[in-house]
């Protein structure tokens, strides 16, 4: 028997609470072992873990790559699939290599299949990716089926061909597909995290508000508590409400903490939506049972009036260069702007003399501009700065060539007053031109209805051994 | 009173790609109701620090964390040319010494 048919099994029998083990908020960046331990020594039903977020930006979804090392990875999934395998428990994993597109879920899958070999564990894994046909966007498009969210601008054919990657978040009822084709491990593409922790959930036919709030306060794990921390969190949910405990003795989950939670990283705070509709925190409760955890209860569900999934594309706009350098001189971090701006004139006339302008070239003061946009210039000026030089060119060779040519000409540059006519610039090593590769823009962020998420994201089942 | 001087914590992060989402939390009751008292002159003084009309600028008391939530668009969409803060996690610090 499958770990997810001996869960629905046990409920069969004998109705009882719900116990959800939150591993980690980020997997590939550590699982802290004693929380681990400590919550696997609790008779957790299942084990889940989130790998991804859109907070870390384009480049990884452009780029298909993941954001934690493949060695932070593998460390971290060895260690949740063992302790699945060992108490025949179902794992999920959510947001496969941080952005979820084919190569991240290809990346993890790899892994996961190479642990198995080295470790000799056998399973049944149900995978679900979560990349999007262009045709079927475009088409989507046509029939206005795809509005932009937030700030974005309406999406149209080219966009949906720029990309490098579009993938839709997946919802719990990819899941919940994926755990009915009978399985030990599932694991998707880019997805929404209260998927994770309220498919088994749903399919126990427990209460779609109350379980999909633990499941976004346990998808990061322990950073509801106070003090906050990547350690696993424990959440037994029952049909009235549910209970937090951190698997760390120092961290306690506590009503103000646990409320708080819900402001983090969401414009409305009595807000969660998921592509099946929305819970709504207005009437929740927050009880402490002890000093380290607290009873939640009061989450309603509102189902959507039609399934939509949240597009994320990435599209590549060129290469990146940086020069990298310090400055020390108050005439020079006085007059920085009009030095930039002399510069990149100077550079325009030597790099264009027979191509045409088609770079991006920019500055950064840090200690003056570096963070913020500022409206006004600081009221005294640091004593030191540091200068961030950026061009973003068509290929890696002309964005290098923009940037040694600025380095050469910003380190050299005469302007008026100047004392330090040696060179204007401190390198802490050089070269201090960096190439970081490829650069990537959002240019996809869209919500677009689906009639059939099946059809669109089919379940793959394999036997690992 | 100087909100950095009354609030326990004051923190910016996105909320997707395209928005800013500040959290003023506050220690206790009576100064959480001194602030949701005062969200008006909050938003005004908001969307002029962040160069952004008021109709941009969402504030939002949220009474069981004793919390303020603010939240507006980016200028620039998270990790697009020119962004200076992909994570928006630094954009907290024009909020720090408003009166109120």
């Amino acid at each position: 028997m499958t770990a997810i048919g001996r869960l629905l099994d046990d409920f069969s029998r004998r109705r009882r609470p719900l116990r959800s083990l939150g591993a980690s908020g980020q997997l590939g960046y550590g699982i802290p072992t004693p929380a681990f331990e400590a919550g696997l020594a609790r008779a957790p039903d299942m084990i889940g873990v989130d790998m991804g977020s859109i907070d870390i930006g384009p480049a990884y979804l452009g780029g298909g790559k993941m954001a934690p090392t493949r060695v932070g990875a593998k460390r971290d999934l060895r260690k949740v699939l063992r302790a699945a395998r060992r108490l025949d428990i179902p794992l999920i994993v959510g947001s496969a290599g941080s952005a979820g597109a084919r190569p991240h879920l290809d990346q993890t899958l790899d892994i996961i299949r190479e642990i198995a070999r080295e470790d000799g564990l056998a399973f049944r894994m149900a995978v679900v990716g979560s990349d999007v046909p262009r045709a079927e966007i475009k088409q989507a498009i046509a029939a206005g089926r795809v509005r932009p969210m937030d700030t974005m601008p309406p999406l149209t054919e080219a966009d949906v061909d720029a990309a490098s990657h579009i993938v839709g978040q997946l919802g719990l009822e990819a899941f919940r597909r994926a755990l009915e084709a009978d399985v030990d491990v599932v694991v998707l593409g880019r997805a929404c995290d209260t998927g994770i922790f309220a498919s088994i959930p749903a399919m126990l036919g427990f209460p779609a508000g109350i379980s999909m709030h633990m499941a976004k306060i346990i998808e990061c794990a322990s950073l509801c508590c106070v003090p906050g921390g990547r350690d696993t969190i424990l959440g037994i949910l029952d049909d009235d409400g549910f209970e937090l405990e951190s698997m760390a003795p120092n961290r306690a989950a506590m009503p103000s903490s646990v409320a708080a939670h819900s402001l983090y990283e969401q414009a409305d705070p009595f807000d969660i939506r998921e592509p099946s509709g929305r819970a709504d925190l207005r009437h929740v409760t927050y009880r402490a049972l002890d000093a380290r955890r607290t009873r939640v209860e009061g989450a309603t569900f509102e189902p959507a009036e039609r399934d939509t999934i949240k597009l994320e594309g990435a599209s590549m706009i060129g290469h990146r260069a940086l020069l990298l350098a310090g400055a020390a001189d108050p005439r020079f971090i006085a007059r920085h702007a009009e030095i930039f701006a002399a510069v990149s004139r100077v550079v325009r006339d030597l790099v264009c003399e027979d191509t045409a302008e088609d770079y991006r070239l920019g500055f950064r003061l840090f200690g003056v501009d570096g963070v913020r946009a500022w409206a006004e210039p600081p009221a005294q000026m640091p004593r030191e700065a540091f200068v961030m030089g950026e061009c973003i060119a068509p290929t890696p060779e002309r964005a290098e060539e923009v940037i040694r040519t600025t380095k050469q000409y910003l380190l050299h540059h005469g302007y008026e007053g100047r004392l330090c006519t040696a060179g204007n610039l401190a390198f802490p090593f050089t070269p201090p031109e960096v190439m970081i590769g490829a650069a990537y823009r959002f240019n996809v962020f869209h919500l677009m209805d689906v009639d059939d998420m099946a059809r669109l994201f089919p379940v793959e089942v394999e036997t690992v051994r | 009173m100087r909100l950095d001087s009354i609030a326990k914590v004051i923190r910016s992060k996105n909320a997707g790609p395209c928005l800013l989402t500040l959290d003023v939390m506050l220690p206790d009751e009576a100064t959480f109701a001194y602030v949701a008292e005062r969200i008006g002159a909050l938003r005004r003084q908001v969307a002029q620090r962040y160069g952004r009309s008021e109709n941009e600028v969402a504030v939002l008391p949220f009474a069981p964390a004793l919390a303020v939530k603010i939240t507006l668009p980016r200028e620039i969409v998270s990790g697009d040319v020119g962004d200076r803060d992909v994570y928006g996690a630094q954009q907290h610090a024009p909020l720090l010494d408003i009166e109120l």
